[in-house]
């Protein structure tokens, strides 16, 4: 081993980036401390970690594609060269033809306005020079038609434009566009980030079959220890530029040492795991089961029936929304997209929902439907048995029913601070003692002492506190029922469970149901009593979340549940392929031969 | 988790506030707008041109002001100069006399004034009809939006020189006519610039949060939008300020003014119609000239340094 030089080597290597602030100084920002790490050639290594904990900084220095800003100590080799020490043409040579990157989020990385073949082609052409072969127009369309295939892409998609292909087809371009000129090592930043479980799946199979077949030095980024597992041989865990902990996946995964990586563990629950159901490190639900499951539940003390949760139980209840036959469409007379395609469904008070979908099942849109902020094409919903509030009611029904949207930086007003977010609602009502509502809203919201959050600016919170002042924003109208669009998508794993726990306390506290829209099934294990899943449209699947998660009839919800991270198993993948090949070309036909499953749960 | 649930006023932590004291929603506005200002000025005073003009700017202003402290208006009354017509600069009159024997320094000082005047009314004018009718334009949709698009496309394309023609033919040559044909042929700009700016800002998702909130319609042009905006139209108006002057220049020299009225455009006019630029007499044509640049220049310095306030982006790392 000593004698051969590693792939990629960062020896002592912290990064820094100087930031001039308004009055003129500068304040230095240290996003790396001190990484030393090797990969040799052949190797995978998984590097995970929180937003600003200095990945992407690590990936980016390697090609020293870092802003002028930053500062690079110690030394990054590739294949023993210095890379800080190279001429700007020497460089720019080593750049993709050594070691290339699957940059984060294919939407903005790639050209909108060229068609994906010239964009692969432009790689080419610009590593002439490097690799002569690829000199001539016809040995690269050669090339790229090669490369279409390796990433199994029909060799015609090279001629569409990005927003012509998919979520996963855009990867796919992606990574086609790092193997152009056959680099030793590929960095993958976060190369399944934004796209749904299924296609995640596949993306990250593909990868593992490249590096097998190509014999690459594979380096992938995220935010997710479970992506890592099935990909990388070693895993990193970084925590504000620092490495907690290295080791081999299998053990990393199963027998974290270090706290933090515990967390980032068990941020995501193994579905079937009954230590997590119902039960966040924050709060435990009352009627949580007990690590047996089940049975142990059937014989809790408290005398509570068990069908208090389900939505047979809450039956007694009236529904406080009801959907019949309810349809959304977009688009003109030639082209019409079915967003929400014939939904009957009913909502409970008392409940937590799951709809969980892939992106584009219609989920996002059944949501706004509910709210009010999108009128349905045909059909009915009706709020507390009555056809759903026009124009004046509306804003009565918006005081008892509130929205927690995704994004939570998005979602507040930058220029305003947590206290007047917060105020908005209490103020759109002419609430009376809006200072008490609103410092009542956020102990609730978990911001305690809320004396210390009123002043601040979001851009100041975290993640998970700015989501925070977001639910505080909806309490203070006192709301009867939630209605959360992926609540916890957009934060990191660490927030994730404070998150879910308000939810499930709510419930039990303040007797509040919701009605979460989510694409990840763990969440669904972890908090949902009822969970319906939605397929292009339509609702397939419809039950207690237990029955639904750990017995699923529909097709498409194993399908789903096949392919959640924790549970990548070989099957599940070839499975999830098969799916894919069946539904690249045609689009809507599986589901369709299966009966809707648009059965209540009376 | 039945009955008293509903109850939403029972506080599920049972943590009572910690000892410090709850600031009131006023406290707290008062201390944020206090932040904000602060952290606006920090970013200003890092920008030197954008400092400089600032201090042109103050002691043009301060010089307009002052003129009738500066230079009494008496020593301008053609019937009691002394001096004879086209003297040059001297220690008795530092920029030369004009045609009448009138002190050029002292018509410069006076001039300030009028230039100035017609610049911010003229700005302030075209800045609040351009934003109210971008922000419609923005906010609302369908014929609201497609009517409020036409009537700027309209003012768009109206030549503001024709228009100030027939103005002061109908009303008479003065200094209003000069404003209101500035003001109501420049803001169709201003208003496009904001349309654009609300489109985004409406695009974000705490504006669907408002929606969903139950906010109406004027709650969400007055508390999210407008101040959004705001910034983007403090900076443009500086910068307008800076064309209304030159607009007045030309209009002035082209007699479209008040001829009592001494403005730098309306010193240009007389030097020409004096032949006193054919002549070489440039004492008489330079100054109106640079004054004329040097405002513009300090407008628009101070424009851009409060554009670079608002988008950070611009600032140089």
């Amino acid at each position: 081993m000593s004698n051969t030089t590693p792939c990629l080597e960062f020896d002592h290597v912290s990064i820094s980036y100087t930031r001039r602030l308004g009055d003129g100084k500068r304040s230095t920002f240290k996003a790396v401390k001190d990484v030393t790490f090797s990969l040799d050639k052949g190797g995978t290594l998984g590097i995970a970690g929180e937003s600003g904990s200095g990945k992407s900084t690590l990936a980016m220095a390697s090609l020293r594609l870092l802003p002028k800003n930053a500062k690079v100590e110690g030394t990054i080799r590739i294949n023993g060269t210095d890379v800080n020490e190279l001429s700007w043409g020497k460089l720019r040579a080593l750049r993709w033809t050594e070691e290339s990157i699957v940059f984060q989020g294919a939407m903005s990385s790639l050209n909108p306005v060229q068609k994906v073949r010239e964009q692969i082609d432009e790689a080419l052409r610009i590593h002439v020079k490097q690799k002569p072969q690829y000199a001539s127009e016809s040995a690269r369309a050669k090339r790229i038609n090669e490369l279409l295939a390796d990433v199994d892409l029909p060799v015609s998609k090279g001629d569409s434009y990005p927003h012509q292909l998919s979520g996963g087809q855009r990867q796919r371009v992606m990574i086609a566009m790092a193997l152009a000129c056959d680099p030793e090592i590929i960095i993958a930043d976060e190369p399944t980030t934004a796209l749904d479980v299924i296609v995640q799946a596949q993306i990250l199979n593909l990868l593992k079959r490249l590096v097998a077949q190509h014999g690459l030095t594979l380096v992938v980024i995220t935010h997710d220890l479970s992506v890592l597992a099935d990909t990388c041989e070693r895993i990193m865990v970084m925590k504000s530029g620092e490495i907690v902990e290295t080791g081999e996946s299998a053990n990393v995964m199963t027998r974290p040492k270090h706290p933090y990586t515990k967390k980032l563990a068990s941020a995501f629950p193994t579905i079937g795991d009954w230590s997590s159901r119902l039960k966040l490190p924050d709060y435990t639900a009352p009627d949580a089961p007990g690590d047996q499951g089940r049975t142990s539940r059937e014989l809790a003390a408290d005398g509570t029936p068990l069908a208090e949760l389900t939505s047979e139980g809450d039956a007694k209840d009236a529904p406080i929304f009801q959907m019949q036959h309810v349809r959304v469409d977009f688009g003109s007379k030639s082209s019409v997209v079915h967003a929400v395609d014939d939904v009957t469904m009913d909502v409970y008070p008392h409940e937590i929902i799951a709809l969980v979908g892939q992106s584009g099942s219609g989920k996002s849109t059944m949501a706004r439907t509910l709210l009010g902020l999108q009128k349905p094409t045909g059909g009915d919903v009706k709020y507390e048995g009555a056809i759903f509030p026009r124009h004046k009611e509306l804003k009565e029904f918006r005081e008892h029913v509130q929205f927690v949207l995704q994004d939570p930086s998005g979602a507040l007003n930058p220029k305003q601070t947590v206290y007047e977010l917060v105020a908005e609602g209490p103020r759109i009502f002419r609430m009376d003692d809006e200072e008490n509502i609103v410092y009542q809203a956020l102990e609730e919201a978990g911001l305690s002492p809320a004396s210390d959050y009123v002043d601040v600016l979001p851009q100041e919170l975290s993640g998970g506190q700015r989501q925070r002042v977001v639910i505080a924003g909806a309490l203070a109208l006192h709301p009867k029922y939630l209605i959360a669009d992926e609540p916890v998508a957009s934060l990191d794993a660490s927030a994730r469970a404070g998150i879910l726990a308000l939810f499930l306390r709510f419930k039990h506290e303040l007797g509040m149901g919701s009605f979460i829209i989510t694409h990840d099934l763990g969440l669904a294990w972890n908090i949902a009593d009822r969970v319906a899943v939605m397929y292009q449209g339509k609702i397939v699947e419809d039950g207690p979340a237990e029955q639904v998660l750990l017995h699923p009839q529909h097709p498409y919800t194993r399908k789903l549940l096949s392919v959640v991270p924790s549970h990548i198993a070989e099957e599940g993948i070839e499975e999830a392929e098969a799916a894919e090949t069946a539904t690249v070309p045609g689009a809507a036909d599986a589901p369709a031969k299966v009966a809707a499953g648009t059965a209540d749960h009376a | 988790m039945t009955a008293d649930t509903t109850n939403a006023t029972a506080t599920p932590t049972a943590s009572p506030t910690a000892g410090r004291a709850k600031p009131s929603a006023a406290e707290i506005r008062r201390r944020r707008i206090r932040r904000q200002l602060a952290q606006g000025w920090k970013a200003f005073s890092a920008n030197t041109p954008g400092l400089i003009g600032l201090i042109v700017l103050l002691v043009v202003i301060a010089i307009a002001i002052l003129a009738p402290v500066l230079v009494p208006s008496s020593t301008l009354d053609v019937t009691k100069v002394t001096a004879k017509a086209f003297e040059a600069p001297s220690s008795h009159a530092l920029l030369g006399t004009d045609y009448t024997g009138r002190s050029l320094l002292g018509m410069l000082v006076w001039g300030a004034r009028a230039s100035l005047t017609v610049g911010f009314t003229a700005t302030i004018m075209s800045t609040v009809i351009g934003t109210l009718i971008g922000m419609a334009a923005g906010h609302f949709h369908g014929v609201t939006q497609a009517v409020l698009m036409r009537v700027i496309d309209f003012f768009l394309v109206v030549p503001s020189l024709v228009l100030a023609i027939t103005l002061s033919s109908i009303v008479g040559a003065s200094l209003l006519t000069i404003i209101i044909s500035i003001g109501v042929t420049s803001w169709a700009g201003t208003a496009r610039l904001v349309r654009s700016e609300t489109l985004t800002i409406e695009a974000r998702p705490y504006i669907e949060r408002a929606w969903a909130l139950g906010a109406s319609d004027w709650h969400i042009i007055v508390k999210h939008v407008l101040p959004a905006v705001m910034p983007i139209v403090l900076s443009n108006t500086t910068l307008a300020v800076g064309s209304s002057i030159i607009a007045e220049s030309t209009m002035a020299f082209l007699g479209l003014g008040d001829p009592m009225v001494i403005s730098w455009g309306s010193i240009l006019k007389s030097a020409m119609d004096t032949g006193a630029a054919t002549a070489g007499y440039w004492w008489y044509v330079i100054p109106p000239g640079i004054a004329i640049v040097i405002v513009v220049l300090a407008f628009t310095l101070v424009g851009r340094a409060l554009e670079a306030v608002v988008n950070p982006t611009l600032r140089e790392r």
